[in-house]
């Protein structure tokens, strides 16, 4: 018997898992479409409305990008902060720790439901809600008078999935932060192992107390490294944006890494 | 089957809880865990089950370092604790969730075992009362065919004819290559039960002797008065209940309260008739 993963057992934990996490996950996922929905018909541009045009003279769909960053990560790292919450209980950490699945399919369950799961499906749900909202906009635009002329249309108002395909920095953005959301839910899964009780607040707190530091000493260490020195700005052609990036996502994907490995170390040190 | 080689534990490291202890336990046996409150009964159950890790010493449970969790040890041990959970769903979809993690689950025996309890089948997990979720995991432990089955104060919560047929279950349930390992303050609930008593003290194994050696070396019997010949007595309503040595062989019932009683009391006097 294989005693580090066997994947007949992996589905099983996570048939399992499922049974327990499920009910409350899809309640969840309903609370979430109902945000999304209201958030919507509140916001998008309706013929009755005034002001429904950007600054570029397009249909104003710019809520969604706060809703979509903001209801995206409190759902995500919800979902993972509480999924190994209930092990603080004695009971549930035995109930939990005697199934007889090694502590690396647990852990592999654990980033399925947190980071991938949980993911994939607030993805399709914002798509799904977003391109219903587009469609119908796009299907009544002969209803919308721009500058007051009635023959004029406004310009087709486009998902966000498709401004992703489409637009190149859209695209670029979207590839270089791809491990922002992992990132977060890494960080709220380790606080639900690490902590016992009140999980999401003290991974919070911890998280800001690290990121003030963090920030405080590289601010000091900047201004002491740079101290008697004169500030040269280069043309826009020398500055390394890709470059940027490219250590943006190195960084969110080693860190996501480290904190992954943090909380299986912790899993397995559980007692109780 | 499990093997405990100077094992040091404690909470706290300036507070330990076992102090090398050693001891061997085979398959075959009802063992009976009896100690004060706070003398690490159920911490031991932990450390055999891998729930918590030794500081020092070795463990090893049927070829196993507990401490490692592996899913080969997971599958043969049953552990009963004394609070557990039990997630809000129906037996049978409990049963299609966990029981394929044992793959010698017996589901006979567990419908079995479930009518001898009076669970009915169709309930839901949450709106039983404690004694019948009690049950139920038992049932669901025992039909697992975990080679090790670890119970902590199992019959806390059970009435009196459940606290019969859990004897009778218990009992029915020994086989050759199983080790039975029962922790319980409630002494009078394992009459008969057990085959051997571990009773800890002091951050280690005050006894451990099978029943037929305790009756072998010792009698418990109803005195008017007391001679130098008692190594322990308790007054009772018409004289006294004493521990004597067995010079003359003769036949007695061990009254668990009572040697438990006189081990502690006693700790001394009994060393040399055990070791």
């Amino acid at each position: 018997m294989n005693n580090t993963f066997n994947i007949n057992r992996f589905g099983l934990l996570l048939k399992r898992q499922w049974l327990d996490f499920g009910k409350i996950y899809l309640i969840s996922l309903m609370a979430i479409i109902g945000i999304v929905i209201g958030f919507y018909a509140w916001n998008v541009p309706a013929p009755s409305r005034y002001n429904n045009y950007d600054s570029d003279g397009n249909l104003d769909m710019r809520f969604r990008y706060g809703l979509f960053l903001i209801l995206g990560f409190i759902f995500i790292s919800v979902v993972a902060s509480s999924y190994f919450a209930l092990m603080g209980q004695k009971s549930r950490a035995i109930f939990e720790l005697m199934t007889p699945a090694s502590t690396f399919e647990k852990f592999l369950g654990a980033v399925f439901y947190t980071a991938i799961l949980s993911l994939a499906t607030y993805l399709v749900l914002f798509y799904l809600v977003d391109l219903s909202f587009v469609k119908y906009i796009n299907a009544h635009l002969s209803e919308f008078k721009v500058g007051g002329a009635k023959t004029t249309f406004p310009k087709a108002a486009e998902s966000i999935s498709a401004q992703i395909v489409n637009e190149e920095n859209y695209r670029n953005y979207f590839l270089h932060l791809i491990a922002i959301p992992f990132l977060v839910t890494s960080i709220f899964l380790l606080g639900s192992v690490y902590f016992n009780r009140f999980h999401y607040i003290k991974t919070a707190i911890s998280v800001m107390i690290f990121i003030g530091a963090a920030s405080y000493i590289i601010y000091k260490s900047a201004s002491l490294l740079t101290r008697n020195m004169v500030s040269v700005h280069h043309g826009a052609h020398q500055n390394k944006e890709d470059l940027a990036f490219l250590l943006i996502f190195l960084v969110t994907t080693a860190l996501t890494l480290i904190f992954w490995a943090i909380a299986y170390v912790r899993l397995k040190e559980k007692e109780v | 089957m499990i093997k405990i080689d100077n094992l040091n534990f404690g909470y706290n490291k300036h507070k330990p809880l076992f102090r090398n202890m050693s001891m061997q336990l085979s398959n075959g046996h009802i063992y009976g865990l009896l100690g004060k409150n706070g003398a690490g009964k159920s911490t031991l159950l932990k450390n055999l089950a891998g729930l918590v890790y030794a500081q020092s010493g070795t463990l090893n449970v049927m070829g196993y370092n507990p401490a490692k969790r592996q899913p080969a040890l997971l599958e043969q041990i049953c552990f009963i604790p004394e609070e557990f959970y039990l997630p809000s769903v129906k037996i049978d979809s409990y049963l299609k969730a966990n029981a394929p993690f044992y793959k010698n689950f017996n589901h006979s025996y567990f419908a079995e075992l479930l009518k001898e309890f009076d669970i009915p089948a169709s309930n839901k997990l949450i709106n039983m009362s404690y004694g019948q979720k009690k049950k139920f995991i038992i049932a669901f432990g025992l039909a697992t065919q975990a080679k090790l089955v670890i119970m902590d104060e199992p019959t806390n919560g059970l009435d009196i004819p459940s606290k019969a047929q859990f004897r009778k279950i218990m009992a029915s349930a020994m086989t050759e290559d199983r080790c039975i390992i029962i922790s319980t303050h409630q002494v009078r609930d394992l009459d008969n039960l057990i085959d051997t008593v571990i009773m800890l003290d002091e951050n280690d194994v005050a006894l451990k002797a099978s029943v037929e050696e305790i009756t072998e070396k010792l009698t418990f019997k109803k005195v008017k008065e007391i001679d130098d010949s008692i190594i322990y007595a308790e007054a009772s309503l018409s004289g006294y209940n004493a521990v004597l040595p067995n010079y003359h062989n003769e036949d007695s019932k061990l009254d668990m309260e009572l040697l438990f009683n006189a081990i502690l009391a006693e700790k001394i006097k009994f060393k040399p008739l055990f070791n």
